[in-house]
């Protein structure tokens, strides 16, 4: 059997362990449950306070897509979803089993990334139905909806390679969840750096570009994506799983 | 640093006990063999392949069960072998075939349905055996197989052990040397990060033949000690307790390689005492153990050290 198609069946192995233990455990529950209660008050809310104005259903959109919840729940999920990932296996020592069976540690990473991934995406896409019923009552634009969907795709690597990396770092949950979601609050919060240049239009364009929530308000929003934030985003999120691999076999040189 | 120059070698179809005190480097060692941690200096190599350089392969080879047998306690039990199947790269269509091999072995076919958390140390062991075995790896590494067992499953264990070692080598970790006496071929006795002896089990008794006491239970006059000393086999004699009917009971212990068996039979016969006893205590590995890294002149007694070298060749 060849190199390649072992590393995609280990990798498909350990991402099927994962997704499986998501709804093992209470987690996959709890968030889809949270999830789902904050997205349908905030889609009743916007759609019943949004109904005298013109363009209603395309606001609906943008509000379900780039509003406090939204945000909220965008940075917090991703930390819930590592958190476990590689912290409660070298608690409990089923690290020593997973790691000396014939698997890399790149493989085991990448497993465990496409799960969370995975998984993310899985809970933002109960956000269609909502759009299926706006489809049901009018003819919202699909546009915004898809590039919102991209930009989720990018940004939700971006923080699980974070979160990731946090659990890979430590074998206390609680802590991988802090230091992700501390990474994510201030990757949010960088793009208010701008208002320290106040003077120099060159730097604040320079904040606003690297901003992970700026391109949902004035790009997104209008159905445009920029690849260039996208290769920004999945090239940070590479560099911090090829950190996080480092991170896994560090235990072998020190 | 846990272990510090440790060198030895297994021959295939072997069954090995690594035994040591908690904190010998019994695990460490274990550890590098499987390539979970890496040897600061040295080579290992398993099944042919250097451990460092070819992990993978070394990993294929090897069926490990980690100390305290951790495993995903949320998993059913044949869930969970399945998992582990596919890691160790078994076929789609040989997995069933190899797990349900492996349930049989192992004895634990009838608690496939229930899940790992729920089970009892014994059958999670066993849940870690069939694991271990999962690939049919031709070299088996055990760490401390055995803890936390109760004595009936302890013999069911060493019974499996027997079993599945037949056509594999064996290496396990134990602090229980009649481990060793029961199912191992060969011990290596390691102390505080050193190779303390290596040999069979039958050879590492003979070792301590030598020192064993000779149990003497005689009736006769009170300087009975003093004249034992007097004997040139005689090492130490230790004076126990008085028995009933005013015999006395001795142990003596012999100069290393000396048999004063036949010195203390003349000396009783000559005194006129009543003999009632005479015989070499069997040695066991416990004291063959105690012997070999007890012996407070010898250097393991500190454990650690700050020599950081590793090296060990095995089949």
């Amino acid at each position: 059997m060849s190199s390649s198609t072992s590393s995609v069946r280990n990798i498909w192995a350990i991402f099927s362990r994962e997704m499986a233990s998501y709804f093992f455990s209470p987690t996959a529950y709890v968030v889809i449950f949270l999830f789902t209660i904050t997205n349908g008050i905030t889609f009743y809310v916007y759609t019943a306070s949004f109904h005298t104005e013109t363009r209603q259903i395309d606001t609906v959109i943008q509000f379900l897509f780039g509003y406090a919840p939204f945000w909220i729940l965008l940075l917090l999920i991703p930390p819930i979803l590592t958190m476990r990932l590689f912290s409660e296996e070298k608690r409990t020592g089923t690290m020593e089993m997973l790691m000396t069976a014939p698997v890399t540690d790149f493989q085991v990473v990448a497993g465990k990334f496409l799960a969370a991934q995975c998984f993310f995406m899985l809970i933002w896409s109960t956000i269609l139905f909502d759009v299926f019923i706006l489809e049901v009552l009018g003819n919202p634009d699909w546009g915004p909806v898809f590039a919102f969907y991209i930009g989720l795709f990018a940004l939700g690597a971006l923080f699980n390679a974070i979160g990731l990396f946090a659990s890979a770092c430590t074998r206390n949950q609680l802590i991988a969840a802090v230091v992700s979601l501390s990474g994510n609050l201030f990757l949010f919060f960088l793009q208010q750096c701008r208002f320290i240049f106040v003077a120099e239009a060159e730097s604040q364009r320079f904040f606003d570009f690297i901003s992970i929530h700026h391109h949902f308000y004035t790009e997104y929003s209008r159905g445009i994506v920029d690849l260039r934030y996208l290769f920004l985003y999945l090239s940070f999120a590479m560099l911090v799983l090829f950190f996080s691999v480092r991170v896994v076999e560090s235990r072998r040189w020190r | 640093m846990a272990v510090d120059d440790i060198s030895f070698d297994v021959e295939e179809g072997q069954i090995i006990g690594f035994l040591g005190p908690n904190g010998a480097g019994k695990t460490t060692t274990l550890r590098i063999l499987t390539g979970f941690l890496p040897g600061d200096t040295g080579t290992v190599r398993v099944a042919g392949c250097d451990v460092s350089r070819d992990s993978v392969r070394v990993r294929e080879a090897i069926g490990y069960l980690p100390e305290g047998v951790p495993l995903y306690p949320e998993m059913r039990v044949s869930e969970f072998l399945r998992f582990r199947a596919r890691l160790k790269g078994i076929s789609r269509r040989e997995r069933s075939r190899e797990v349900g091999a492996a349930l049989e072995l192992t004895h634990i076919d009838h608690v496939r349905r229930r899940i790992v958390g729920t089970l009892s140390k014994g059958y999670r062991q066993r849940v870690g055996l069939a694991d271990a075995l999962l690939g049919r790896p031709s070299v088996l590494i055990l760490d401390e197989p055995t803890v936390g067992l109760d004595p009936e499953q302890v013999i069911q264990f060493r019974q499996l052990l027997r079993e599945v070692g037949r056509e594999r080598t064996v290496i396990l970790s134990t602090h229980i040397l009649s481990e060793v006496d029961h199912i191992c071929d060969g011990a290596i006795i390691i102390h505080g990060g050193r190779i303390a002896a290596q040999d069979t089990a039958a050879n590492l008794r003979r070792r301590v033949q030598a020192f064993s006491p000779i149990l003497l239970e005689v009736k006769g006059s009170e300087m009975m000690a003093a004249d034992l000393r007097g004997l040139s086999g005689v090492n130490v004699v230790q004076e126990l307790e008085k028995v009933d009917d005013g015999y006395q009971r001795f142990h003596v212990r012999p100069h290393s390689g000396r048999d004063p068996r036949a010195e203390i039979y003349g000396l009783v016969r000559d005194r006129d005492w009543t003999l009632r006893e005479l015989h070499q205590i069997p040695a066991t590995l416990e004291e063959a153990f105690l012997e070999i890294v007890g012996t407070p002149d010898s250097d393991s007694a500190s454990p650690g050290g700050n020599g950081a070298k590793k090296r060990a060749g095995k089949k």
